[in-house]
């Protein structure tokens, strides 16, 4: 291979998704695009093409993407709706969700677009969600990629920035490894302002001519700021690093002043939205969990509970964030929840282990092992049944059981 | 757990050029416990954790850790506290293993209370997926005392690695001996 070959080869590997977030420079249909109209009509864009599928294989290949049919049916009916009828007939975008909680979505130049379950989770309607679709298709259809790789091949000190951003973002270190690098840069904000102002002036477009919203984008960025802000999260992702939202959401309350936004009609589609999603809601919660961030999971649980107020596993997580999470008064809260799920449950025996594990833990050993034992007799076959055997054995031994 | 069966190899491989096989009771200079490391492997340890495998890391490995229970794991914002139960500490290991992207297809096969030398502990019996696909078997030992989290893993190419190793794995493990707390 030649050392051009080679520098042609390390460049689509590092600035494949750069282009991606690289913004919209114009509205759809107009004509002003760097690049051919013709899809595929130039050699860099068919290594481009070629490149994303290779990563997307790799990508789904690791168990990363989260199986729900139904709801992939439902994000592409959503793009199915904002698409423009100027796209390119042999463009054709789809949506896939990563089991991730971290707040991120990103698309390859091939329309394949990737949504993490944290994004989608903090949302609270479909125009939400039409919001970010759009603002990744008009990606795909202005073929950032390409414009990209076009104007930074040549600047490799700017690579090096961007290489060293990645290697330095919290959860994106492990992701990248799976996409080659490049797909995961995809979500790192290593463009300028102005087009990611344009990136979401267009995207407003889009869903405004679809019949969203374009408001809910700017309450979107409101949501997730307070969210940031609150918990204290790493999220230079989708939303961008902290004066970038800043500075996005100032854009979108200057676009909310223009003529578009106020057309009708005005759809939402909370109820539907809340439906699709709610399994999700849950999932996420217990990836959240995992991972310590107990405030984000119970925002989730919460919101599942909105929808199915009598689901027990819901109200034992609950439970499980109270106890796990440790602070005063915190073990209460988890008895609570826990007795809330076996009112609506009496044969589930999770939390009767977990009120067990309360009352073990502060010496109460008559309780503890009144609810060990009520949670062998609901489930002999427990998986923990070797703990739960070792704590009897213990209030056995302490004489107060 | 992949960067450090990498970062092994590279040390293991330079290694192999000047270094004979251990074997014999090892204490490391910066640790608080003492164990046996079994003729023919090779040990390499740093200021986080003693590790030694017989022909290379990506076939088989032990690794040993005295870990201040302050320290921050990688994965997971949960935090070790010292009057936590075995099972709470076993939850927090599966929670972080659980939690890195680069394990694939984690599955937990057994999750038992176990002593370690008379410390009351946790034994997780692990399977998963490295990136390219192999399948991987993790024997991981842990107990919590005072402020430090000793932990004791064997980790092998399953199916042939696991079964010819573990054995020897068990030996070292009956050789262990906390000197005293003092986290590396």
């Amino acid at each position: 291979m030649t050392t051009w070959l080679s520098k042609f080869f390390i460049l689509l590997f590092f600035l494949l998704p750069l282009g991606l977030t690289t913004g919209c420079a114009t509205l759809p249909g107009s004509n002003a695009s760097l690049v051919s109209d013709k899809i595929l009509a130039n050699e860099d864009e068919i290594m481009l093409w070629q490149k994303s599928e290779e990563e997307q294989r790799v990508l789904e290949s690791t168990g990363l993407i989260y199986p729900h049919p139904e709801l992939e049916d439902y994000l592409n009916m959503i793009i199915a709706k904002l698409q423009p009828q100027s796209m390119p007939a042999d463009l054709k975008i789809r949506v896939k969700v990563i089991k991730n909680v971290y707040l991120n979505a990103f698309a390859y130049p091939n329309g394949m677009i990737y949504i993490h379950t944290g994004l989608l989770a903090r949302m609270d309607n479909e125009a939400q969600l039409a919001a970010v679709l759009a603002h990744e298709m008009i990606h795909c259809i202005r073929r950032h990629a390409l414009r990209a790789f076009r104007r930074y091949k040549d600047q490799p000190a700017f690579l090096r920035v961007v290489e060293h951003t990645l290697s330095k973002t919290k959860g994106l270190q492990d992701i990248a490894r799976f996409m080659a690098i490049s797909g995961a840069m995809a979500a790192i904000s290593g463009y300028t302002r102005e087009l990611e102002a344009e990136a979401d002036r267009v995207g407003m477009e889009v869903m405004a001519a679809a019949g969203y919203d374009p408001r809910e984008a700017l309450s979107l960025f409101d949501h997730m700021i307070t969210e940031i802000e609150q918990e204290g999260l790493e999220e230079p992702f989708f939303f961008g690093s902290h004066p970038k939202v800043r500075q996005r959401i100032e854009n979108l309350q200057n676009l909310s002043a223009s003529g578009y936004i106020n057309r009708e009609p005005r759809i939402k589609n909370s109820e539907i939205f809340l439906t699709k999603l709610a399994k999700l809601f849950l999932d996420n919660a217990g990836l959240d969990i995992r991972q310590g961030h107990f405030q984000a999971a119970r925002r989730g649980v919460e919101k599942y509970l909105r929808i199915n107020p009598d689901d027990t596993r819901a109200y034992f997580m609950l439970g499980e964030i109270y106890r796990q999470r440790g602070q005063p008064d915190d073990a209460q809260k988890a008895i609570k929840f826990y007795n809330q799920a076996i009112f609506l449950d009496p044969t589930y025996a999770d939390p009767h282990k977990a009120i067990g594990l309360i009352h073990y833990k502060k010496g109460h050993r008559a309780l503890a092992k009144k609810y060990f034992e009520l949670c062998l007799q609901l489930s002999p076959d427990s998986l923990d049944k070797a703990y739960i055997q070792a704590y009897l054995k213990q209030c056995a031994q302490s004489g107060e059981g | 757990m992949k960067k450090i069966a990498w970062v092994a190899f590279f040390i293991f491989a330079a290694s192999c050029l000047s270094c004979a096989n251990t074997g014999g009771i090892y204490q490391p200079a910066s640790y608080s416990f003492t164990i046996k490391i079994p003729a023919g492997w090779r040990k390499i340890d740093n200021n986080r954790y003693l590790f030694v495998t017989k022909e290379s890391p990506f076939l088989q490995y032990v690794m040993v850790q005295n870990r201040p229970i302050s320290r921050s794991f990688r994965n997971t914002e949960k935090k070790l506290k010292t009057d936590m139960l075995p099972e709470e500490a076993a939850q927090i290991i599966v929670d972080e293993i659980a939690s890195d992207q680069n394990i694939l297809n984690f599955a937990v096969l057994d999750n038992t209370p176990a002593a370690i030398q008379g410390h009351d502990g946790f034994k997780i019996l692990f399977t998963y997926n490295d990136q390219k696909g192999s399948k991987f078997k993790t024997l991981y030992y842990g107990f919590i005392k005072e402020d430090t989290f000793f932990n004791l893993r064997f980790t092998a190419a399953d199916q042939v690695y696991f079964q010819k190793d573990i054995e020897t794995f068990k030996r070292m493990l009956n050789s262990f001996q906390v000197i005293k707390a003092k986290a590396a």
